[in-house]
Formats: structure tokens, C-alpha cells, sequence
């Protein structure tokens, strides 16, 4: 069984043996201790500036809620949220829909895949941040720049990790399968695309992080608007408490997103979490 | 050569039928001879029983059987039909549960129902059925992971039933279970083979549960494989695995099996 992409995801081989609990926020005192350690760090950081060294270069927690409220109060940042989510969403989709057929076809022509596999690493260990000039060139600071910068970061997650999950399928099951006679689309249903689902899912969590990545860097080499933009913006006018606003916002962003599809995985991979 | 092959076949009518059967497969280091020249016949209704040490070539047997694999030279068939691909109505099963994770109990048993083409209409009463049968009723929701080994072995069992064998092939189904699982599992295997008789080749290194199961048992000699034994079990049935390992019958069994096989049988230890 070999690991998914990310090193910090884990999928079963076949829903047996001990699962760690996939909800980790569920216990009281790591709630508790999680408020206090960041209470403490707001804390500290707040004291800090201003009589350990001029605010100016780190700003302040409550400075930055105040933005923060203000941004919300203002209306302004649905402007840029609404860029930012609506760039990295399509992209990671469009990842997904492109994504999955290939690694599906990667791994059933074992020969096509070994024949086009240098060109597929290639592409994937190319820092595709390089690529945002001809994006840039070739779709302008539309919407679609940003929307490919994001497809480009996360498509090959999913070609990766599908490719994998496929031929990680449990032979056994299969052979079964072909031993009371099962049509290959029965096979296909019953069997393949279940077993692939957790190598989706994990692609999808994989996913955000880097789709929010393409969106920010589109926006950084040229936009109008977005969180990337915002930030970039603030920290040319030297405006430390608008960069750390527009991070704070990022990060809310992610975490959302993330808890979306810890909600969409626990219910599609039900199986999986069920213990005695 | 097929054609009488299969007169006789059709004369005799065993389910299944093994003439002069080997196969090799591909290693890295060559070709390897898994199964040397292999006779075999399993009648209706009859429960052989295959013994060997482990990896032995009694798996790529039934797996040749089952058409998974295919013979290098011999002829296979079931019920009088030359083996080219999985042939009808052999149920296989595994010593890994192979169950699919995703679907509950129901579902998984339902799976050999609609491969063997029952009508929806009727899946639901059949599963009922089989849940009783293998006294799973009260799990019928549950999934594959919330399962204890041994009941996920007895869904499998439901799964291959379901298909509506007449054949079944099992390579060391109860194998990887405990001793007391093992036991309870061959007596749920017999009490159901015994309402409804099927013919078994049932693949085993343990061999009390060999004797206590079967019609006759096989002995297989260290790869490649080659029968060098053969025991017809004169016990009566029903039989109760319990009062079994008392009567010296059995003790006699497992002693003339035990030297068949020799004393390097790696199984032994």
C-alpha cells in the first residue's frame, strides 16, 4: 500500500484495522488548550509591538480586528474574497474534473503511462509559479488567468493520487469479482471508483491549500482585486496591519474549506470511520 | 483427446475434472512449477478437502479451477466444460474476507445475488433468508469494519451462497482465524452443506479440520505440487467436530495424514 501524496494523509487499505478518530476537535480540553495558546500568542504579540520594537513592523492583534471588522463593516472584502474563493474554487474543480479521467486512463494503459511519465514529473516538479507570465499573457488578469494558475498547481493531486488509488485496488476483491462472472462496468461501480473515493477526498484536502496558492500568486503578478491583491497592495503602501488582515482572512478561508470537506468526507467514507 | 476427455466426463459426471494438469508461473528468476501433473476428480455433492504445506500450489489449483489462472498443460472442466476464463456457478472463497468495505452486510451479500441474476424483487427475501441462515440477522446494517474476522468470513460465506453455487472453491477460508472461530465455522460450513449439498474443494494446511470436513482428503506433496495421498473419511454424519477428536478413528486419520506428509512439513510447527 503506498501513501497518498501528502505525507499527513492516511487511507486504509480496506476500512480494516484500528482508525485513529478522524475528528480531532471534538474533546473539550483541546479546545481549551488550543484558545489559551493562541490567546497567549495574541497576547504576547500585542505587548511586543510597541514596547519591544515600533508596531509598524508587525502591527498589532488588535489593530488587525479592527480591519478586520472594518473590511466586513465596509462591505469591501466580499470584493476580494469572493475573487480569491471564486479563482481557487473553479480552478480546484476544473482540477478535479480534468484530473481524475487522466489518472484514470494513467492507470489502465500501463504503456501510455510509462511512455508520457517523464513528461507528466516534469511538469509536476516544475514550479508552476513560473508559469503565471504566460498565463498572464495568454488569458490577460481575467478571472481565467487565476482559475488556470490554481488548475495548474492542483491538477496533477488529483492525476497523481488517482493513478495510485487505482492500481492500489485490491486485486483479491477483483478477482473475486471475475470469478462469479461480474461485467467490467459492474466491477467499475461495485469496486474501482469506491476505492478510489478516499484518494479523491484526500486529493481535495490537498487540493485548497494549493488551489488558494494558484489564486493568490495570479493575483500577485497581476489582478485588480482578491486577497492576493489586498495583501500585495497593503505592503506596497507599507500598510503592515492591511498585510496581516488579508492573511488572517486567508487562513479563515482555508480552515473553512478544509472543515467543508472534513464534513463531505465524513459522510461519503462513512465506512471507513465505523468502529465496534 | 477433449472429445473422449469429455465423454467420459459426461458419463461419470463429476463437477470437477483435472487431467494431467500443471502450471508454472513467472518469477524473476524463471519459470516456476507450481502444480506437477495433477489428477483430479470431485463428484456431486462431494466435500474434498486439498492438505499441503503452505505454498505448496493447492491455491493455484483452485485458482486454475476457478479461472483465474491458467493450466500450462492438462485440461480442466466443470461440469463437463473445458475451463477458459471463470466458468458458471463456482463460488470462490478467500482466505482474506475480500468484502467490499463500503457496502453493509446486505449489500455485500447482495452482490453474489445480483451476479448470479436474481430478480430484484426477490434479493430482499433471499438475503433474509441467508441472514438467517448464517445467524447475521441482527448485523444486517453493519459495516465490513465493524465486523469481527470470523463474521466477516461468514458473510463471505453468505456472499458465495447467495451466488447459488454448485461448485465451491475455498482456499483456506477459515485460515487466518482463531481456533475457536475455526471450529465454530466448520460446523456453521457443514451444518449448511449438509441442507444443501454442493461440491466443495476446500483448501486447508490444518489437518483436523481436513478429516472433520471431509469426504476424502487430498495430500499434497512441498511444490510442486503432486497428490501423494489419498483418504477416503469413512465417518459418519452428521458430524459433531466435539466427539470427533475423542474417537480414535479420527485419531487414525490425522496420524496416516500427518506421516503423508512427512516430517519436513513446514505446516507441522
Amino acid at each position: 500500500m503506498t501513501a497518498p501524496l501528502a505525507s499527513d494523509e492516511t487511507i486504509p487499505a480496506e476500512g480494516s484495522g484500528p482508525e485513529k478518530p478522524v475528528a480531532s476537535g471534538s474533546n473539550l480540553s483541546i479546545w481549551l488548550w488550543r484558545l489559551g495558546l493562541i490567546a497567549g500568542l495574541l497576547l504576547i504579540w500585542e505587548f511586543a509591538a510597541g514596547h519591544l520594537f515600533n508596531e509598524f513592523w508587525s502591527s498589532r492583534p488588535s489593530l488587525i480586528a479592527e480591519r478586520f471588522l472594518a473590511l466586513f463593516a465596509s462591505g469591501e472584502i466580499w470584493r476580494h474574497l469572493g475573487a480569491t474563493v471564486s479563482e481557487a474554487l473553479l480552478g480546484l474543480l476544473l482540477a478535479a474534473a480534468v484530473g481524475t479521467p487522466i489518472g484514470i486512463a494513467l492507470a489502465k494503459y500501463r504503456r501510455a503511462a510509462e511512455i508520457v511519465d517523464p513528461f507528466v514529473m516534469g511538469l509536476y516538479g516544475l514550479p508552476r509559479v513560473a508559469l503565471a507570465p504566460m498565463f498572464i499573457l495568454w488569458f490577460g488578469i481575467s478571472l481565467l488567468a487565476k482559475v488556470m494558475m490554481s488548475f495548474s498547481m492542483v491538477v496533477f493531486v488529483f492525476i497523481l493520487n488517482v493513478t495510485e488509488g487505482i492500481r492500489t485496488v485490491d486485486t483479491d476483491m477483483i478477482d473475486l469479482m471475475r470469478t462469479m462472472r461480474a461485467p467490467k462496468s459492474y466491477v467499475l461501480r461495485k469496486v474501482t471508483i469506491p476505492s478510489i473515493v478516499p484518494w479523491l477526498m484526500a486529493s481535495f484536502r490537498i487540493g485548497i491549500g494549493l488551489s488558494l496558492v494558484g489564486a493568490v500568486v495570479g493575483e500577485l503578478i497581476g489582478a485588480n482585486r482578491g486577497l492576493g491583491w489586498y495583501v500585495l497592495r497593503a505592503g506596497g503602501q507599507l500598510d503592515t496591519t492591511g498585510v496581516f488582515t488579508g492573511l488572517v482572512v486567508l487562513m479563515l478561508v482555508a480552515m473553512i474549506a478544509n472543515h467543508v470537506v472534513f464534513l463531505i468526507e465524513r459522510r461519503v467514507l462513512h465506512w471507513r470511520a465505523a468502529t465496534r | 483427446m477433449a472429445g473422449r476427455d469429455e465423454m467420459k466426463v459426461a458419463i461419470e459426471a463429476p463437477r470437477i475434472f483435472l487431467d494431467n494438469v500443471s502450471i508454472s508461473y513467472a518469477t524473476p528468476r524463471g519459470r516456476l512449477l507450481a502444480v506437477d501433473r495433477v489428477n483430479l476428480a470431485v463428484d456431486r455433492a462431494e466435500f474434498v478437502v486439498l492438505v499441503g504445506p503452505s505454498g505448496c500450489g493447492k491455491s493455484t489449483i483452485l485458482r486454475a479451477i476457478a479461472g483465474l489462472n491458467a493450466a500450462e498443460s492438462g485440461s480442466i472442466s466443470v461440469d463437463g466444460k473445458l475451463v477458459d476464463g471463470p466458468p458458471e456457478h463456482v463460488g470462490f472463497m478467500f482466505q482474506r474476507d475480500t468484502l467490499l468495505p463500503w457496502l453493509t452486510v446486505r449489500g455485500n451479500i447482495a452482490v453474489g445475488l445480483e451476479l448470479a441474476g436474481v430478480a430484484p424483487a426477490q434479493r430482499s427475501s433471499r438475503i433474509a433468508d441467508l441472514l438467517a441462515l448464517l445467524r447475521l440477522s441482527e448485523f444486517q446494517d453493519a459495516y465490513p469494519a465493524q465486523l469481527s474476522g470470523g463474521m466477516r468470513q461468514r458473510v463471505s460465506l453468505g456472499r458465495m451462497l447467495a451466488y447459488q453455487p454448485g461448485v465451491m472453491l475455498m482456499d483456506e477460508p477459515f485460515g487466518a482465524l482463531d481456533f475457536q472461530t475455526k471450529a465454530v465455522m466448520g460446523r456453521e460450513l457443514l451444518r449448511i452443506w449438509e441442507t444443501e449439498r454442493r461440491s466443495i474443494l476446500f483448501v486447508t494446511h490444518d489437518i483436523e479440520e481436513a478429516v472433520a470436513l471431509a469426504d476424502r482428503v487430498l495430500v499434497f506433496s512441498p511444490r510442486p505440487a503432486r497428490i501423494v495421498a489419498e483418504y477416503r473419511i469413512e465417518l459418519p454424519r452428521p458430524r459433531s467436530l466435539r466427539s470427533l477428536r475423542a474417537s480414535p478413528e479420527f485419531t487414525a486419520y490425522t496420524s496416516a495424514i500427518w506421516e503423508a506428509l512427512g516430517d519436513d512439513d513446514p505446516a507441522a510447527a
